[in-house]
């Protein structure tokens, strides 16, 4: 029943351009278009697989940002909660010992489940402004990886190469080597990243995510535990940094206490290009993913556009502020039609 | 059978009284109202009650048993659900999640949407046939806004509802259908405590009536026996009527138009105001608290951009879309929240009572700090401001002393209209005296014009030449002469006399 709308019939193409999400999946639809006339073989499956196999980091790092600042908070440590779980992963591991990789995994999560609970009591329950307590956090988590691993190094059971490609694990029969090439594990986790997310939303938690965010003194009069919600939000966060450093560890076989910087600020940049509003509370983590990849999309066009070197960086941040702007030039366009709207007579 | 019995409250906030005496009695199946003037206490009893205060002193029994809640949550565990003035809903969820917010239903683990969305529908079917609880919060109108903030505190199931003013928002249809809800629910036993500033609807709706003047209840009818007397009523919330107070005309003290103001508009606080300010006037912005009031001091300062206005000063056009602007035309604004818009409260006297100087144009490259420091010290001087020294920090001042800073600051200035938004907020008698007596000295001596609004109407009474009263975003009364008692400023904000159906537009 729509008596409620006032613009029932033919602006409903407006609303539809006026939705946040609308501009993002328009820019992802160029970038693709784009990325295919650079490069002639992007839709064969090979090439398909390496992208997925590029993006998918970035994409997981991207979801979970999403839902720290869904919340209302910020979490500049992902990065290197990213490196420091490389570490915790390939410190537990020997090779020698296949089942130590289980040991990793179960202490690995633990790990990132217990980064996110000290983010959370941070913003949450010491009011520490999360930019301040997760800007802190980083170092302590560099801190730590670095002291597990000075240097890049370390090993990896055979089996935990299946986070990478099935097809590398040794002894893998013919015909898992056959899936190997056309399935993707990092498409396997991206897609455990959002049935996890999906279940979330479906708590009351998902919905208090929001609900902290777009207010959190409305939220906290309407009975919600504000500081318990923003901690479950980083510790969500958490799952999605332990999926992709799984992704990594399976790639490298190693631990790398800096190779998780530059997923910082990418992940905050491609959550905004995929409409998380940076005030909380306005967003949907499954358009994140599209930010990331339009992110992604842009480093593989400068590449392929053969713009020299020496421009590559700046082009790329331009197109990424570009992609902001449209982004937030929807978000005015759309208040500017609600003002007209709310102006009675 | 009564189901809350209140008994001698008496509640502080940092040394001034809100509520000295404070009783009420409500009970099952009746709608109790409450009435008083702008701080008569009627809000904070109804606070009290719903668990956001404590109180002093006092005693609430709730159901046969002795209350104390430390907080809403736990008030409305017990059946007791208030709805606020200022709204708790969170604008970018859709209005069926608004209501079920925080108490959301769930089969397991998983939220249990479809039963949440029929309560939600439910309620609103009754409350606003027609409003789509898909809707996005963000886009509802204050109005609907109001009606999903009253859903929400009945998807509790109440068993008092407290309702501080909600009609303030709402258009005469809604009231109505609201009332007719709040009908259905006394049928089932709800007791509902009903707090408006419209008369009318008090009457209308009311079967018991409470009526709070400083602090404390002043008088108490029960429509089965007393008749509806609006004239009574209108006696207990003003107390002695003060009549017969005489005054100046204002054409005798006052000058020719300074400042001519001509549908100033800016919606939905400011709707076609209009009006003159003759040099030496004292004009006073009267009317129920929020009204428009505080919003039409800083269009007037240059505050909104978007406002839309015709005004001219000394017959110049004059454009109120930036501060600045208005400041070089010496129209100078005293803001109410000093501490917020008026003060840098962190910073010293001196800082405070120079910085303005620094917009000026023309300022030598480098601050002649001795010329000022002398400069401040004659304000201080003037003004008695009492501080002990220039260099201390202004939030360590009392309060009255914080505001005479702000009115100091404009000292040096050749002031053209000074705008005073509630400027005695939080000020001791003395204090306030001092402010007003330096203001007035000043109207008469230079003829400077002031626009004043206080929320106080003994001030208004006292001081101003003229007074427009304001309603909802619109001037609908201006008073002059012997119209200017606390008596007829009452009457008039309230709108009594208004023919009761029209009004509420």
């Amino acid at each position: 029943m729509n008596s409620g709308r006032r613009d029932a019939g033919a602006p409903d193409l407006r609303r539809l351009f006026a939705r946040p999400e609308f501009s993002s999946l328009l820019i992802l639809v160029l970038m693709v278009a784009l990325t295919a006339i650079l490069q002639s073989n992007f839709f064969e499956t090979k090439s398909i697989n390496r992208n997925i196999n590029a993006f998918a980091p970035l994409v997981l790092m991207t979801m979970g940002q999403a839902v720290v600042i869904l919340a209302g908070g910020i979490d500049l440590s992902v990065g290197p909660a990213l490196s420091l779980l490389t570490c915790v992963l390939t410190f537990v591991m020997k090779r020698s010992d296949p089942s130590s990789g289980m040991a990793a995994l179960a202490i690995g999560l633990a790990v990132a489940l217990l980064l996110g609970l000290i983010n959370g009591i941070g913003i949450g329950y010491l009011r520490i402004p999360p930019v301040i307590a997760t800007f802190a956090t980083s170092f302590i988590w560099l801190g730590v990886a670095l002291f597990l691993r000075p240097t890049p190094g370390g090993e990896s059971v055979d089996w935990f190469s299946a986070f990478y490609n099935f097809g590398d694990v040794p002894g893998a029969s013919p015909a898992v080597k056959a899936i190997g090439t056309v399935l993707p594990p990092a498409l396997l986790l991206v897609l455990v990243g959002c049935a996890f997310w999906f279940a979330i939303s479906k708590t009351r938690t998902g919905r208090h995510i929001y609900a902290v965010g777009g207010n959190s003194d409305s939220a906290y009069n309407s009975g919600i535990d504000t500081a318990k919600v923003q901690t479950l939000a980083c510790m969500i966060n958490s799952v999605f940094i332990f999926l992709a450093a799984l992704f990594f560890v399976g790639q490298t076989g190693s631990g790398d206490a800096r190779m998780g910087d530059p997923f910082t600020l990418r992940a905050i940049a491609a959550a905004v290009v995929g409409g998380i509003a940076l005030s909380g509370g306005r967003g949907n983590v499954y358009f994140a993913l599209i930010g990331a990849l339009i992110l992604s999309l842009v480093n593989k066009i400068i590449f392929f556009a053969n713009i020299p070197y020496a421009y590559q960086t700046l082009v790329g941040g331009a197109i990424v502020i570009v992609a902001i702007a449209s982004s937030r030039a929807n978000t005015m366009y759309n208040k500017r039609i609600k003002t007209r709207e709310s102006i009675p007579g | 059978m009564s189901i809350l019995e209140v008994s001698r409250i008496a509640k502080n906030f940092g040394g001034v009284a809100a509520l000295s005496d404070g009783n009420l009695v409500c009970r099952e199946g009746r709608i109790t109202g409450l009435l008083g003037a702008n701080g008569s206490g009627k809000s904070t009893i109804s606070k009290i009650i719903a668990g956001v205060y404590r109180a002093d002193s006092g005693e609430i029994r709730y159901r046969n048993a002795i209350a104390r809640y430390r907080n809403p949550n736990e008030a409305k565990k017990d059946g007791i659900a208030m709805v606020y003035q200022n709204l708790s809903l969170v604008a970018d969820l859709k209005v069926w999640q608004n209501i079920v917010l925080g108490d959301e239903a769930k089969k397991g683990p998983i939220l249990d949407n479809r039963s949440a969305r029929r309560l939600a529908a439910g309620l609103v079917e009754r409350l606003l046939p027609g409003l789509d609880v898909e809707r996005m919060t963000y886009d509802l109108t204050p109005g609907e806004m109001q009606i999903v903030e009253i859903a929400k505190a009945l998807a509790a199931d109440p068993k008092l509802l407290i309702l501080d003013e909600p009609t303030s928002a709402l258009e005469k249809a809604e009231v109505l259908s609201l009332f007719a809800f709040m009908r259905s629910l006394t049928e089932k036993g709800v007791a509902i405590i009903f707090t408006s500033h419209r008369l009318w609807e008090v009457i209308e709706i009311c079967d018991d009536l409470t009526i709070f003047r400083n602090g404390r209840n002043v008088g108490s009818m029960d429509f089965d026996h007393d008749e509806k007397d609006t004239e009574k009523i209108v006696g207990y919330i003003t107390g002695e009527a003060q009549k017969g107070n005489y005054r100046k005309a204002c054409a005798e003290i006052c000058g020719e138009t300074l400042l001519s103001v001509k549908g100033l508009d800016y919606a939905p606080f400011l709707r076609d105001i209009s009006f003159d300010l003759r040099k030496g006037e004292i004009l006073g912005i009267g009317g129920l608290a929020g009204q428009g009031q505080r919003e039409l001091m800083l269009a007037l300062a240059g505050n909104y951009p978007g406002v839309s206005c015709e005004a001219a000063i000394d017959g110049r056009k004059l454009e109120l879309t930036k501060p600045a602007k208005l400041i070089r035309e010496n129209i100078l604004l005293v803001p109410g929240d000093r501490e917020l818009e008026g003060l840098f409260v962190k910073h010293s006297v001196f800082d405070n009572l120079v910085f303005p100087r620094m917009g000026l144009r023309g300022q030598s490259l480098f601050t002649p700090l001795d010329r000022y420091a002398k400069e401040c010290e004659q304000i201080i001087d003037v003004l008695a401001i009492k501080a002990s020294g220039l260099d201390v920090p202004v939030r360590t001042l009392s309060g009255g002393n914080q505001q005479k800073v702000v009115v100091g600051k404009w000292f040096p200035y050749k002031i053209n209209v000074l705008l005073l938004a509630d400027p005695a907020k939080g000020v001791d008698i003395g204090a306030k005296r001092d402010l007003y007596e330096y203001i007035v000295g000043r109207v008469r001596g230079e003829g400077m014009s002031v626009v004043l609004y206080a929320s106080d109407i003994e001030e208004l009474v006292e001081y101003c030449d003229r007074i427009l009263i304001m309603y909802e975003g619109r001037v609908v009364a201006a008073l002059e002469g012997d119209d200017i008692n606390e008596d007829k400023i009452i009457t008039t904000s309230m709108r009594v006399g208004q023919p009761a159906r029209e009004r509420a537009i």
